[in-house]
């Protein structure tokens, strides 16, 4: 194909007309630095505000339905979790253990931790803080990233011991190896001891007491778990993934973590599209620029072109002429652009000391490029047409 | 019967643009003999270069026939009419019409390219040895503001003979040059007609030129008014004939 004299008289062109080869290239290397720069940037600004508000909470929580009546007079659905009905499962899942086995099943499914919620008090130096409480297995634990994010002692439960966010810590006074009582609102109570303190970074993260899964729910009282807590692989996947699996389970109800964050997703995607709009029209700008400097080529090489037809050339190849100088300049003006992108992220992420990372994946890289390409050989389409559309003999008559 | 390379009937050509219209050819019929070099001439306006560019395909005509190879050429689709041009014809201006993008030798090869794309080898060969005939080896690299206006002129030559046409056209091929360095295009353009059996159609104002052709039409207003055999007729007997300025359709 690139052996054809179409392109051999196309990269010719392009040779030949250096300035203004070099202008349109520029031009469109400039357009697709802004569009890879801006969308890298929105696309790992939004990934680390996404990585923050969930990458160290569950993406989809399994909790009872919300009324047993609905399920009871409901119709029978054929489900898979199709026992007897169990009355308190308003607060509790009791045979809980049907759902983590098959969800594990799920390659979309990163990390599953049945959890057990609760409050309680604890009382030191005549001060009574009241505290959350999570009891969770070591997969739980993995789920909110303790183990990375511990500033004292060990992420690790068993027995007595207790895993603390900073927040509570902080105000108690603890430290790794501290004894304490944990009362619950019954008014028993039970020892536990400080085996680490973390930092989540988020407030009612670091709020949190994590305790094993056994020791809460003796404290609890709980005989099933409160919940089921679900990490996915591809984040924005769980609302899709929990409806589905909501389809098969009449008994739990399946929460995923954009239903609880409407307001963030609301601001997310009006930020892609006012992102977009801008591209759309960096995009736009760009084509116009191509099709009105190839389209002063085609009426500066008309000389070239009427002869080139005399001696045979068809109107296709004629237009092709064209559309392959458009393909050349979007082609290495895309290339150049995205250069010129990745210096500009280079140089704000290193100078500008920002706290999160772009965007730079292969999709980010090839988009900008597929449009520069499609673009500005759309664009190529006018001169293109008015080269195939001339006659020989205007040019011949005309000198 | 006469082996006639092109042979026309009733050619008419009108331009029109918008309401106006002027007719430039009127009725021609011509036969033209394969090998032969014929010379059209006439004043400015009377229609011969018209003529020649139906003839080579460039133009076509608003009616009649033109049997080129025995084959109706007239109403062809725009791109077969292309890819005959390109086989069978080749063509050398009066403004060379070279692409200043390339060299000398990429200027000859393009009709090449046209047809059957990149240029192999022994073709590029061919190429240097016709640059060589004609004389310009020298310049083979060279781009064509590089090169004087006869050096021009001999690579449209070249460049019009490296697909091996039956025919070529010349519109007033010497009429940019001076006279030395146009008689020794024109004596090129004759030796070389001859040695590749090629049909050589020249549109030329210079009665002089013309008398080296085997055959001179004259044309006036859009109509042939003498077709003069210099051949069977003799130069001396020509030239008599052609000083009598007289010539009616």
């Amino acid at each position: 194909m690139f052996r054809s004299y179409e392109w051999m008289i196309a990269l010719r062109f392009l040779k030949k007309g250096k300035g203004q080869t070099v202008l349109i290239i520029l031009g469109i290397a400039m357009g697709v630095a802004v569009q890879f720069f801006l969308a890298s940037l929105m696309s790992g600004l939004q990934a680390s505000l996404v990585d923050r508000t969930v990458g160290a909470a569950p993406h989809i929580t399994v909790l009872p339905a919300d009324s047993l009546p609905g399920y009871v007079s409901g119709p029978q659905k054929a489900s898979s979790d199709n026992r007897n009905p169990i009355y308190s499962e308003k607060t509790e899942i009791l045979s809980w253990q049907q759902y983590p086995e098959d969800l594990k099943k799920d390659a979309a499914v990163k990390s599953i931790s049945p959890t057990v919620n609760g409050s309680g008090f604890i009382e030191r130096g005549g001060v009574t803080v009241p505290v959350i409480l999570k009891g969770v297995t070591g997969e739980g634990l993995k789920l909110y990233k303790i183990s990375e994010n511990i500033v004292t002692g060990k992420a690790e439960l068993s027995g007595d011991s207790a895993v603390f966010g900073k927040k509570i810590a902080d105000r108690l006074s603890l430290s790794a190896g501290d004894k304490l009582n944990l009362k619950n609102d019954r008014g028993e109570q039970v020892f536990v001891q400080v085996n680490g303190i973390f930092d989540i970074g988020s407030e009612a993260g670091n709020s949190l007491v994590f305790l094993s899964l056994d020791r809460a729910r003796s404290f609890l009282r709980v005989d099933g778990v409160s919940s089921i807590e679900v990490q996915v692989i591809d984040v924005f996947a769980a609302d899709r993934i929990a409806k589905r699996y909501a389809k098969g389970y009449t008994r739990v109800k399946l929460e995923s973590w954009q239903s609880k964050n409407r307001e963030l997703l609301q601001a997310l995607s009006a930020q892609s599209s006012s992102t977009n709009t801008i591209l759309f029209f960096v995009i736009i700008s760009i084509s116009l620029g191509i099709a009105s400097v190839l389209g002063i080529a085609a009426v500066q090489k008309q000389r070239q072109l009427g002869i080139l037809k005399a001696m045979g050339t068809s109107n296709g190849s004629a237009a092709k002429i064209f559309i392959y100088q458009g393909f050349t300049l979007g082609l290495f003006g895309s290339f150049l652009g995205v250069l010129a992108g990745l210096a500009l992220g280079y140089m704000f992420v290193t100078f500008a000391g920002v706290n999160f990372g772009f965007d730079f994946s292969a999709k980010m890289i090839i988009t900008p490029v597929i449009l520069a390409c499609l673009a500005s050989t759309l664009a190529s389409l006018i001169p293109a047409r008015r080269a195939a559309g001339l006659s020989p003999i205007e040019v011949i008559r005309n000198g | 019967m006469a082996d006639n390379i092109i042979s026309a009937k009733n050619l008419n050509k009108i331009y029109a643009s918008g309401k106006m219209s002027a007719q430039v050819l009127f009725d021609i019929s011509l036969e033209i003999e394969r090998n032969s070099f014929t010379a059209l001439i006439g004043p400015s306006g009377s229609g011969k270069s018209t003529l020649l560019n139906c003839l080579a395909l460039l133009d076509p005509p608003t009616s009649g026939s033109i049997v080129i190879d025995g084959k109706e050429q007239a109403g062809k689709d725009v791109n077969s009419l292309s890819k005959y041009r390109n086989e069978r014809i080749g063509f050398v201006f009066q403004f060379h019409y070279l692409l200043p993008e390339f060299t000398a030798l990429e200027n000859i090869l393009i009709p090449f390219n046209i047809g059957k794309g990149q240029a192999p080898a022994n073709t590029v060969k061919e190429a240097e040895r016709l640059m060589e005939r004609i004389g310009i080896l020298m310049e083979k690299n060279k781009y064509p503001g590089e090169m004087s206006g006869g050096q021009q002129q001999r690579v449209s030559i070249a460049r019009a003979l490296i697909n091996k046409p039956g025919i070529i056209f010349a519109d007033e091929p010497t009429g940019n040059l001076d006279t030395e360095t146009g008689g020794s295009v024109l004596s090129l353009m004759k030796e070389i007609n001859a040695e590749n059996n090629t049909t050589l159609v020249m549109v030329t104002h210079d009665r002089d030129i013309a008398l080296k052709a085997d055959r001179v039409v004259e044309l006036v207003n859009g109509r042939i008014c003498r077709s003069i055999n210099i051949k069977s007729l003799g130069l001396k007997e020509a030239e008599k004939l052609l000083e009598n300025r007289s010539c009616h359709p």
